[in-house]
């Protein structure tokens, strides 16, 4: 056991560097690919890279109105979602899935989402508290749908713990009728919990100028970017663990890779639809969210039936 | 009624207010009035005639009828008549009754004429500056001939700043400008927000006013103004130059000959064309929609292309001069526009098949930003944003200029007065300007490009030229004067009247419409404010920040810059 | 249907395909005809002053330094190439090139200055013939523009004096 603990904590840095070396690569195809939608030759695949460095070394300029708290939810942003990095498993079994339960998982998104409102608040401009209560709406609304679908997971698995839930637990034996709301739920949900187009209000460029990121520069401005670009990539695989475990019992390199296909044919997925639609406004995005959520709670009803 | 008629129903309702009257020609009419009596003359042929408000203008005339000049220009749509009621106010006393009460579309160009000329108009509901900026000195009105062009005058106050009204009750103030990343160019829109919902809103613009107007009266002549007309905009430049000359033209009764009227056609039709892609493609940016966007300006590319065979640039044609035009359309140019509009044609019948059943869009677009008939009425909006409101107005029609009588097209109107409503109404309007343009080619005879002008253009006289710009009519008056210039020449562009629509038009609104509102009334700011401070030393168009324009301002009221 | 227009949207941009151009990997040549950079050919000008008078943008300055010396210099900063100098010059000198490319960090690379000996010209203009009236030069006479502080001074003189050239002017001849 004592063996065990610098073993778990090697596996987790494996998984944080794995996201920190892939996610900038799909943000990448989404943006070439938007590209050619658009009839565009498009950044090269490593552009956003060369985005990151850029931007880590140009001036952090401090002009909110709390910097230190601006700068705290800057490195917190980046750090709960490779905390969650850690705990999904990614072509392989998660290293820190023995250390925590659903309830990790769902705070630390939680989290990932908080450090924006703080971001927008600490910030202190008109623009970034409007894009601030914007994201709040949007969290109040949809951070339940995704709390119910691990819920529908533990239910089918009959266990907190991670390993199970995300093993593809919603199928459990058979493919339920729950599982399959929820997996429905989730596809409608996606584009939101990764913000993008359509359910991109937060940071409206043309509107709010950016919303909460709006004082950011430099350093700080970069980790934010970068936070969300591995927030596409856990969301990915979150979604493709918990309902597309197909070929997860595959040995080493095979499985590997189909896990990273997965997650890229999400990508794609995403980036159709982020190319073919028009922003929403809050009060239609509140409306498509308390849809979904009603129809989440419908499946939790299924499956505390054991449907 | 023609101009006549027009003119005995005036003096045989006001008898001798009515002083004199110039009839240049069926459509124009000047009537001089008694300065007592404009106020209800203009509020007769706005209110009972039914005219349409165009705009005011005020010029300085004392150096040659030692008064000072107000005039108010209407537009009698279904009887195509252009008119103009002007008056003569004591030197001592330039001081006119306000109108805005009776036609509040009046009100900017009130409030712009006490700016720039000096001319009061008493009882003016909100008389606060409109173009000037805040710190420039009380009592120096730059449009007067005793004001130099080229130097600002003592007493700049750089500390001094504009007084806002007080917000409405529970609202707080959100600015919205002068930079804001979906407004090409800067304006200060004052929003007090309850929540997300815009209660009311207060416009500060004019930042990019540039002094054209002064510039034609006195450094330029009048073959230099159509060059420097056509940089009024960044998008309907043409609009303006064909505008002025025309104005100038009817002034000067000169014709110009068949086939530059047919020229003139058809670069004003290939910039509505640029024009309306360019902004439905603006518009589905700013609602988030970046590949229609993108794939509108790639539809829009060969248009640019062929403009810049014809003329020599994509967008500034240089094309008019006094009495004529100054590039032809060679064979192998009427092929090409022939080839891009029947491939513009067919690109484009599937994007607005697809635009208009697109629900999606249609969410963020129907209900918002809407102008209805009424408000069309009372703030004098043009363009599509009246068409869409059902206002069946078009200065093509109305008021017939170049070759535009010679051709067949149908006028655009939609219904509702919403911001789709706009959109559709542009994205038709796109296949209009094709078949005039494929008229035009049709029918264009070989033959000179401009009038031989003989003799210098008589002075003092008046002309009024209003042209369908993309965003609306866009006004011209012209007084010919000495020198080989004109006395005094004011611009009326169409976002003029429409900007004044919008505080209307996102009342109770939510903010995140706020935007796709104002951009589709095609907002060109540059058309609106017309100032330019030359810089004649430098030459350079420098943005100066406030800091920097005070300090260069203190240094030349020093005396230590010439 | 939405999802109709959705596909008929994106089947727009996918059957275009790529229009990015390669531009300024590969250099792409204006078309023939375009109002580029204006050349002022010192060998044809005849020192007539009729682009300056006629280019809006005042942006072609005349200075006499004496009766045989006559400097033009074409500042390109606020040109706005419209070409209206190269279309009223009688001797053809001035081409409309189709140099576009003339972003430059230094203003002084974009200006031409012509100095032209003019031997007993009284500067009495009518070797500048204008197509209409409305073209006509606005100052016949000798010519003072500033340029050191590169500004157009709408003044002129009939004479010149032995004494250098002063700003206040003796004889207004045109405004």
């Amino acid at each position: 056991m004592a063996r065990d603990v610098p073993l778990a904590v090697l596996g987790a840095l494996t998984n944080v560097v794995l996201v920190l070396a892939l996610s900038p690569f799909f943000q990448g195809v989404l943006r070439k690919l938007t590209a050619r939608i658009q009839s565009r030759q498009g950044p090269p695949l490593a552009q956003p890279y060369y985005d990151l460095l850029k931007l880590l070394g140009k001036e952090d300029l401090e002009s909110g109105e709390v910097p230190l708290v601006q700068r705290f939810a800057a490195y917190l942003a980046l750090g709960s979602i490779l905390a969650v990095a850690g705990l999904v498993p990614l072509g392989f079994r998660a290293p820190l899935s023995g250390a925590g339960d659903v309830v990790v998982l769902i705070y630390l998104l939680m989290l990932s989402g908080v450090c924006t409102l703080v971001a927008g608040l600490a910030s202190g401009s008109t623009f970034s508290l409007l894009g601030t209560s914007r994201e709040m709406m949007t969290m109040i609304a949809l951070e339940p749908v995704l709390a119910v679908a691990m819920v529908v997971g533990v239910l089918h698995a009959r266990s907190f713990r991670l390993d199970a839930v995300l093993d593809g637990s919603v199928y459990a034996a058979a493919v339920p009728a729950s599982g399959l709301a929820m997996l429905i739920v989730m596809l409608f949900a996606f584009q939101a919990f990764v913000g993008r187009v359509p359910f991109d209000l937060a940071e409206a460029e043309t509107e709010i100028m950016e919303g909460p990121l709006v004082e950011y520069s430099g350093r700080k401005l970069a980790l934010f970017k970068y936070a969300q670009m591995v927030k596409l990539v856990v969301h990915g695989a979150l979604f493709v663990a918990l309902f597309a475990p197909f070929g997860s019992r595959l040995p080493f390199p095979l499985g590997f890779a189909l896990f990273w296909v997965k997650v890229l044919l999400l990508v794609v997925f995403v980036t159709l639809v982020a190319a073919t639609h028009a922003r929403y406004r809050i009060d239609q995005a509140i409306r498509y969210y308390a849809a979904l959520l009603a129809v989440s709670f419908g499946a939790l009803a299924l499956a505390s039936y054991g449907l | 009624m023609l101009a006549r008629e027009v003119l005995e129903e005036l003096k045989a309702r006001f008898g001798a207010s009515v002083e004199r009257a110039d009839v240049p020609a069926e459509n124009r009419l000047f009537v001089f009035v008694a300065p007592s009596a404009l106020k209800a003359i203009a509020g007769h042929v706005f209110g009972d005639l039914g005219a349409r408000y165009v705009i005011s203008v005020g010029a300085d005339d004392r150096p040659f009828s030692g008064k000072f000049l107000v005039a108010h220009d209407f537009a009698l749509d279904r009887d195509h008549l252009l008119m103009s009621l002007l008056a003569l106010l004591p030197e001592e006393a330039p001081r006119v009754e306000s109108i805005s009460g009776v036609v509040p579309a009046a009100s900017w160009a009130e409030r712009e004429m006490k700016d720039l000329v000096g001319i009061e108009s008493v009882g003016h509901p909100y008389p606060k500056r409109l173009v000037l900026p805040d710190g420039w000195p009380d009592g120096v009105h730059p449009l007067r001939k005793d004001v130099r062009f080229d130097k600002v005058p003592d007493g700049f106050d750089p500390g001094r700043e504009f007084e806002f009204g007080e917000p409405p009750p529970g609202c707080v103030v959100v600015p919205f400008g002068p930079f804001h990343p979906t407004l090409d160019e800067p304006a200060h829109f004052r929003l007090y927000l309850e929540g997300e919902r815009v209660r009311g809103c207060e416009y500060r613009g004019f930042m990019v006013h540039r002094g054209i107007e002064k510039l034609a009266e006195t450094a330029l002549s009048y073959n230099d103004v159509p060059m420097m007309a056509e940089r009024i905009c960044g998008i309907c430049g043409c609009v303006h130059s064909v505008a002025y000359v025309q104005a100038v033209e009817s002034a000067a009764a000169l014709r110009p000959p068949p086939r530059a009227e047919y020229i003139r056609t058809v670069m004003l039709e290939i910039e509505r064309l640029h024009s309306h892609l360019l902004w439905v493609g603006l518009a589905c940016h700013i609602l988030g929609f970046d590949t229609l966007f993108m794939q509108a300006f790639r539809i829009r590319e060969p248009i640019m292309w062929v403009a810049e065979k014809i003329t020599g640039n994509r967008k500034t044609y240089g094309l008019c001069l006094i009495g004529g035009v100054r590039w032809d359309i060679t064979p192998e140019a009427r092929t090409e526009l022939r080839q891009v509009l029947d491939v513009l044609e067919r690109e484009w019948r599937a994007v607005a098949e697809a635009v208009s059943g697109d629900r999606n869009i249609q969410k963020r677009t129907r209900g918002v930003g809407v102008a209805g008939a009424d408000q069309v009425k009372e703030c004098g909006l043009v363009g599509p944003v009246a068409r869409a409101a059902g206002v069946d107005i078009d200065c093509r029609r109305d008021h017939p200029y170049a070759a535009y009588d010679r051709v067949e097209f149908a006028v655009v109107t939609g219904q509702g007065g919403d911001v789709f409503a706009r959109l559709l109404v542009r994205v038709r309007e796109v296949f209009e300007s094709i078949r005039i343009i494929r008229q035009c080619l049709d029918k264009m005879e070989p033959g000179p490009l401009a009038l031989t002008v003989e003799d210098d253009l008589p002075a003092g006289r008046f002309g009024l030229s209003s042209v369908e710009a993309p965003r609306g009519e866009s006004h011209h008056f012209v007084i010919t004067g000495e020198g080989n210039r004109p006395r005094r020449w004011r611009v009326r562009a169409p976002t003029y009247q429409n900007l004044q629509g919008v505080p209307g038009m996102i009342k109770d609104q939510r903010l995140a419409d706020m935007t796709i509102a104002l951009g589709s009334i095609d907002p060109c700011f540059s058309c609106t404010d017309r100032l330019e401070t030359v810089d004649v030393r430098t030459g350079a168009s420098r943005t100066w920040s406030r800091q920097e324009l005070a300090a260069l301002l203190e240094e030349e009221a020093q005396g230590r810059r010439p | 249907m939405s999802i109709a227009s959705k596909w008929k949207e994106t089947r727009i941009g996918l059957s275009a395909g790529r229009v990015t151009l390669p531009y300024p990997a590969r250099p792409r040549p204006a078309p023939a005809g375009f109002r580029g950079r204006p050349i002022f050919d010192g060998a044809k000008c005849v020192g007539c002053g009729g682009c300056a008078s006629n280019c809006p943008a005042r942006e072609i300055l005349v200075f006499d330094p004496c009766q045989e010396i006559r400097i033009l210099k074409y500042l390109g900063r606020r040109c706005t190439y419209c070409g209206r100098c190269a279309e009223v010059c009688p001797e053809h000198a001035i081409t409309m090139s189709q140099d576009y490319e003339t972003a430059t960090d230094r203003a002084g690379d974009l200006e031409q200055r012509l100095e032209l000996f003019m031997s007993t010209c009284q500067r009495c203009g009518r070797c500048f013939e204008p197509k209409t009236p409305l073209d006509r030069l606005k100052l016949k006479g000798y010519r003072f523009d500033d340029l050191d502080h590169e500004r157009w001074v709408f003044r002129s003189q009939a004479y010149l004096e032995h004494e250098p050239p002063v700003r206040d002017l003796e004889i207004e001849l045109e405004e």
